[in-house]
């Protein structure tokens, strides 16, 4: 399987900037990557190559709803219809 | 963070998002639009339930993360995180990797503990039933150790883990 991320040296070759100017990029939380350790930083190719496209993440807005279920029946189980319940 | 305000939940939300987005994982509905939802049990609780897949791309059916959090009233606008499930499903190397808090009492009394953890290869077989694990301490945390997980391209080393039954 190939490898899912690139290091910090990978990319510094990519873009032509220095490994410390990389792990800036990602400490200040713009380059998407994962500090696994203070030594281990692991830049994912998919997310490395949607942000050199240019793809910024959008800030969704998050509203409190009422729940939409509650009860999940088990596999095998069913709640009863609505309909099977007005007519009791 | 295991207390929040209404408002600080919705600001954590927005931040796990982003995070996701950041990372190409792809949020499945109802959450993929402009706008998510906090839902707001009946007791009161708000729960953050979030599906996605990972990575946006070809094999992206294949990768499954699920991030539940339970937060139950505390306080006046005062929230605390009562219950959490994070669980990676990795269809196409057959493992299931979980990070779970939940009927604490039952596992305080079992196992002395209030968190546990699940790794299964291949899925649904279990050689352990649960194992003990750090607490996760928010959803990111998670977000970030299942999606380094599946960086990898390794089943995990389940064998590495202390069963606790």
């Amino acid at each position: 399987m190939a490898r899912l991320y690139h290091t910090p040296k990978e990319v510094a070759e990519i873009l032509g900037i220095s490994d410390d100017a990389v792990l800036d990029l990602v400490n200040r939380g713009d380059l998407p990557g994962l500090r696994i350790s203070p030594r281990i930083t692991r830049i994912p190719i998919v997310a490395f190559d949607r942000w050199r496209e240019g793809y910024r993440p959008k800030r969704r807005r998050v509203v409190v709803r009422p729940a939409r279920r509650e009860l999940e029946p088990g596999e095998g189980e069913a709640l009863p219809s609505p309909a099977a319940l007005s007519s009791r | 963070m295991t207390t929040a305000t209404t408002d600080g939940l919705i600001t954590y939300y927005a931040d796990l998002l982003e995070r996701l987005d950041r990372f190409a994982a792809m949020v499945l509905p109802p959450n993929d639009g402009d706008e998510a939802e906090l839902a707001r049990a009946s007791d009161g609780s708000l729960l953050l339930d979030l599906e996605a897949r990972l990575p946006v791309g070809r094999h992206s059916a294949d990768v499954e993360l699920d991030l539940f959090e339970r937060w139950a009233p505390a306080a006046r606008d005062t929230f605390e995180r009562s219950e959490y499930r994070f669980e990676l499903r990795h269809r196409g190397l057959d493992y299931r990797r979980a990070y779970h808090r939940h009927d604490v009492d039952h596992f305080v009394r079992a196992f002395d503990v209030a968190t546990h953890e699940h790794c299964e290869t291949p899925i649904g077989i279990a050689a352990c039933g649960h194992y003990a694990g750090a607490p996760v301490a928010n959803a990111i945390e998670a977000f970030d150790s299942l999606y380094d997980l599946w960086l990898t391209g390794a089943p995990p080393e389940c064998g590495s883990l202390r069963c606790l039954g």
